[in-house]
């Protein structure tokens, strides 16, 4: 009834993302999670109890770096896009400290490799032997290789290049 | 004290700038400005950036894969001093400075020029799609009418005379066919 009406919150702003992103809340980055599939995915999957995890860490996806609190939780997750994306997301290899050296000019660039991801395997599995295999995809031949060129005569010098 | 790269555009870090951030596994992420701090706590991908290095030399934009990249790396090899190594890697660096950069810039002429090239193409190609905006279709078509009109009242005035009919009984006609004509000659009679 008053003259003036209070104004619709038309934009809610980023603050929610503000507080994701802040390293406190800081999640796994892809790079790390590509070492654990590498390394420790057996581990990973079978962990022995902790209370102070969700489910006692018995649930846990290591593409996503999440515990579930039972196995139907963490089946249904495995059908969500959100894990799907994570699948598609480490398909090519992680960017690195070494690739941005490498962008910088020390090194010549390297593409990055091509692999096959699929969802871990079931504890059982996992305690029958098996493990999350990481296949790199064969190039294709198609790839046009550049090659440098050469007008200049390379200089033979196999000296130490300081930084 | 080292001139650093950045973990996100890869520029250079000089000693007093940037930020440094420690990951929980000891990996140490150095970053030139704000900017790559922050792309960096959002989880960007510096491969999909297109401001970055990464993106660039991925994309094919920059020289990427050359013999002169080789020489610039950390080895963590320490080498013992020598005056005349470092005297003549001194030398050596600036040799190989220079050769890098006139690669790095004929790699960039090579790409425009292929640019050029096609833009010519595309150029020619809708000249020929769009012609007649240039020129109309309907330019000297009066002329052309008359020309054309002109040329077939000629034609008329020879062919008038030589238009005659003839007539054909019909009943004679299918007497002969009755006589028994062979097909053949019913053409011509037709004709």
């Amino acid at each position: 009834m008053g003259m003036c009406q209070r104004r619709k919150k038309m934009h809610y702003g980023d603050t929610h993302l503000q507080r994701r992103w802040r390293v406190r809340n800081r999640r796994r980055d892809l790079d790390q999670i590509d070492d654990d599939l590498r390394t420790r995915s057996g581990e990973l999957i079978n962990q022995s109890v902790d209370l102070e995890k969700p489910g006692f860490a018995q649930f846990y996806c290591v593409h996503c770096a999440k515990y579930f609190i039972d196995d139907t939780a963490m089946q249904a997750h495995f059908r969500t896009k959100v894990h799907k994306r994570r699948l598609k997301a480490l398909e090519t290899e992680p960017y690195s400290i070494e690739e941005s050296e490498r962008a910088a000019g020390r090194g010549s660039f390297q593409k990055p490799k091509k692999r096959v991801m699929e969802t871990q395997p079931s504890k059982e599995e996992v305690s029958a032997g098996k493990r999350i295999k990481i296949e790199e995809v064969p190039e294709d031949s198609n790839t046009n290789d550049e090659q440098p060129t050469t007008s200049t005569k390379q200089s033979k010098r196999s000296q130490k290049m300081e930084t | 004290m080292r001139i650093e790269t950045c973990y996100f555009c890869s520029s250079k870090v000089y000693p007093g700038h940037g930020v440094t951030f420690v990951r929980n596994d000891c990996k140490i992420f150095k970053f030139c400005r704000g900017k790559c701090h922050k792309a960096f706590k959002r989880k960007k991908n510096p491969r999909k950036v297109g401001w970055t290095k990464a993106h660039r030399k991925a994309a094919g934009k920059e020289l990427a894969i050359d013999p002169s990249f080789e020489f610039e790396k950390r080895r963590n090899v320490p080498v013992k001093y020598s005056r005349e190594t470092w005297q003549r890697s001194l030398d050596a660096i600036k040799k190989v400075t220079e050769i890098k950069q006139r690669r790095e810039n004929l790699f960039v002429m090579e790409r425009l020029r292929q640019g050029r090239k096609v833009e010519i193409e595309m150029d020619v190609k809708d000249v020929q799609r769009n012609m007649s905006l240039i020129r109309s279709p309907a330019a000297g078509l009066k002329e052309r009418r008359a020309k054309e009109e002109a040329e077939a009242a000629a034609l008329m005035d020879e062919d008038l005379p030589e238009e005659e009919i003839t007539y054909v009984d019909a009943r004679e006609l299918e007497k002969k066919l009755e006589e028994g004509l062979s097909p053949e000659d019913m053409e011509m009679i037709a004709a």
